[in-house]
């Protein structure tokens, strides 16, 4: 364990050192997140001056790998490239001084920290089976936004996404526009548009048929 | 040392081993707080793994508020861990019950003594020796309320508890005072020197007048002090890995919450908590609890099953243990008489869980 004034910038920000720039931005605002004042993770455990020093570290961090200059200057700063154990090296230097690293000591292996992002839940979808209402609502999850966050984007109303995860095809417009609306919905969760639509409105053109038939007897 | 002078017990139970070759594969399963669906995920995970081909034993720990066997559908248990507790049965094998779900088995919690519910020191030791002893590929220990030392001292028996959280402010704090006190135990039973020990007693009083208020302040005394005891207390922290659920989940907010979480362990406590995943909330798991039958037994395709398969494949594939019991055939067509409520549907297909298991390789 470092304290945070000894982990580098990837580490504040729980991010790989090879982290695209749009990886930083999204470990950023989880960051502050997880460390705003009112966070349900963290105001039982901090004080406050606890947390408005991780935020300020974390901030301070941000500014240094979004800037593709200052990013190389400190990535060269922290000798990243040379290799994993430069940095255990250095853990142990703050650790005790000038002792071999822990590891070597106890003969264990150092957990590697899998810095899995919401992704990681990937696997929660084997892939297969019918796109139905439950399944964009997995993805969407996964992905980590709310209903309004897909509304913002896609300029839907929030009723009708709602609508859809639910499968209430009586509380969507005609065909046409729930077509329009999957196809939103699917992209900005960065889905095969193609098949999530097929596979949707299947589902939609079935419910409605059998609601006709239901009418009409 | 039976106890010293705080009446704390852990001082010589055996070291955690979270992975015996041939032994069962002890998981324990906690929370801090009750009502967050610790018993409805044990269940579930049981029948799970139990679903996956894996011989697994259920065991309620919680003699004051037994409810395991409801969650499984085994009526009034005639044999529990109260008649362990009680001394009126050594064997723990004998208390072992058959459940309606193949592969299944439970040891109950019902009818504890109401005077002295809690097993005594020497009880326990025995307890957690006999668990490792069970016939059975997976024992998932269903661990009650609080951080009582019985409670901890189960937790301890593994070094990746699971500890389930639901995303409500009383149940998130709760969980790090649980984490913490397994982690401060942890840690006192580590260290060697009676001094050292001292200081980390002293420490997990929140307000010790030494001012140790967080993990690294305690390491930097105890380096200061003992450096061969600093580098156990470092090993002890990378050992100890909770592995956290949250349990009915509504929004992506609440998903998040475990990355938080596990954000918070790594700055604050240096502990690395794995985020195993998220359950959903579901409908259905009021009617599968009236069912008394496991989500992932009576609703396989709804949400909450897959995401608890999802969970339950995520242990399996992080261990070596291998599966020894018998496939059960597909889909399972066959529900238990005795499970059955009136208005209770027809079983829905099994889900593709199964065909996911991965071949066991070595544990890294």
């Amino acid at each position: 364990m470092k304290p945070l004034f000894d982990q580098d910038h990837y580490e504040v920000l729980e991010t790989r050192r090879d982290a695209a720039p749009d990886d930083i931005e999204r470990s950023y605002r989880m960051a502050l997140a997880t460390y705003a004042e009112d966070s349900l993770a963290g105001y039982s455990v901090f004080s406050e001056g606890d947390t408005s020093a991780i935020r300020e570290r974390i901030e301070v961090a941000y500014r240094v790998l979004m800037d593709e200059e200052s990013r190389r200057a400190y990535d060269d700063s922290i000798g990243f490239g040379a290799s994993d154990d430069l940095l255990e090296a250095s853990f142990d230097a703050v650790m005790s001084g000038d002792s071999p690293p822990v590891s070597q000591l106890l003969n264990i292996e150092e957990p590697k920290r899998e810095l899995e992002s919401i992704a990681a839940f990937e696997d929660v979808d084997d892939g297969s089976g019918d796109f139905d209402g439950a399944r964009l609502r997995r993805f969407r999850l996964r992905c980590g936004m709310e209903l309004e966050d897909i509304s913002r984007i896609t300029k839907i109303n929030n009723s009708y996404l709602s609508a859809i995860e639910e499968e209430r095809f009586a509380d969507l417009p005609s065909k046409v526009y729930v077509r329009g609306f999957v196809t939103a919905f699917a992209s900005t969760l960065g889905l095969d548009t193609k098949a999530v639509v097929t596979s949707y409105m299947k589902l939609h053109d079935e419910s409605q048929e059998s609601h006709r038939k239901s009418r009409f007897f | 040392m039976i106890s010293n002078e705080h009446g704390d017990t852990t001082e010589n139970f055996e070291p955690p081993v979270s992975d015996q070759p041939g032994g069962a594969r002890l998981i324990p399963i906690g929370g801090g707080k009750g009502g967050v669906g610790k018993s409805f995920v044990v269940a579930n995970l049981a029948a799970a793994l139990a679903r996956a081909g894996y011989r697994v034993v259920a065991v309620d720990g919680d003699l004051e508020g037994a409810n395991l066997h409801t969650c499984l559908g085994v009526p009034k248990p005639k044999t529990s861990l109260a008649d362990f507790v009680a001394h009126r049965e050594d064997d723990l094998q004998k208390l072992v019950l058959p459940t309606p779900i193949t592969n299944l088995q439970l040891i109950a919690a019902t009818d504890g003594n109401l005077a002295s519910p809690q097993p005594s020191h020497s009880r326990r030791v025995r307890l957690t020796r006999e668990l490792r002893k069970l016939s059975a590929d997976f024992v998932l220990l269903d661990l009650g309320a609080g951080t009582h030392s019985a409670v901890m001292d189960y937790f301890m028996i593994g070094h990746d508890g699971v500890v389930v959280i639901a995303p409500e402010p009383t149940s998130v704090e709760n969980a790090y005072a649980f984490i913490r006190a397994a982690f401060y135990r942890r840690l006192r039973l580590a260290m060697v020197s009676h001094d050292v020990r001292k200081i980390v007693t002293t420490a997990m009083d929140q307000r010790n007048e030494r001012g140790i208020r967080t993990p690294l302040h305690l390491l930097k005394e105890i380096q200061s002090l003992d450096s061969a005891e600093g580098t156990r207390f470092v090993a002890t922290m990378q050992a100890f890995r909770p592995r956290i659920i949250i349990n009915d989940v509504r929004t992506a907010e609440d998903v998040k919450l475990g990355f938080s979480i596990r954000s918070v362990c790594h700055k604050y406590f240096g502990i690395e908590a794995d985020y195993l995943g998220y359950v959903n909330h579901e409908d259905k798991a009021r009617l599968s609890l009236r069912a008394r039958r496991p989500i992932v037994d009576l609703y396989p395709r709804s949400d909450a099953a897959i995401y608890l398969s999802r969970i339950a494949h995520k242990l399996s594939a992080t261990s070596s243990v291998v599966a020894t019991g018998v496939r059960p055939a597909e889909p399972n067509t066959a529900p238990p008489p005795q499970a059955q409520s009136p208005r209770a549907p027809s079983p829905e297909s099994a889900p593709n869980f199964r065909s996911q298991r991965p071949n066991p390789g070595p544990r890294s």
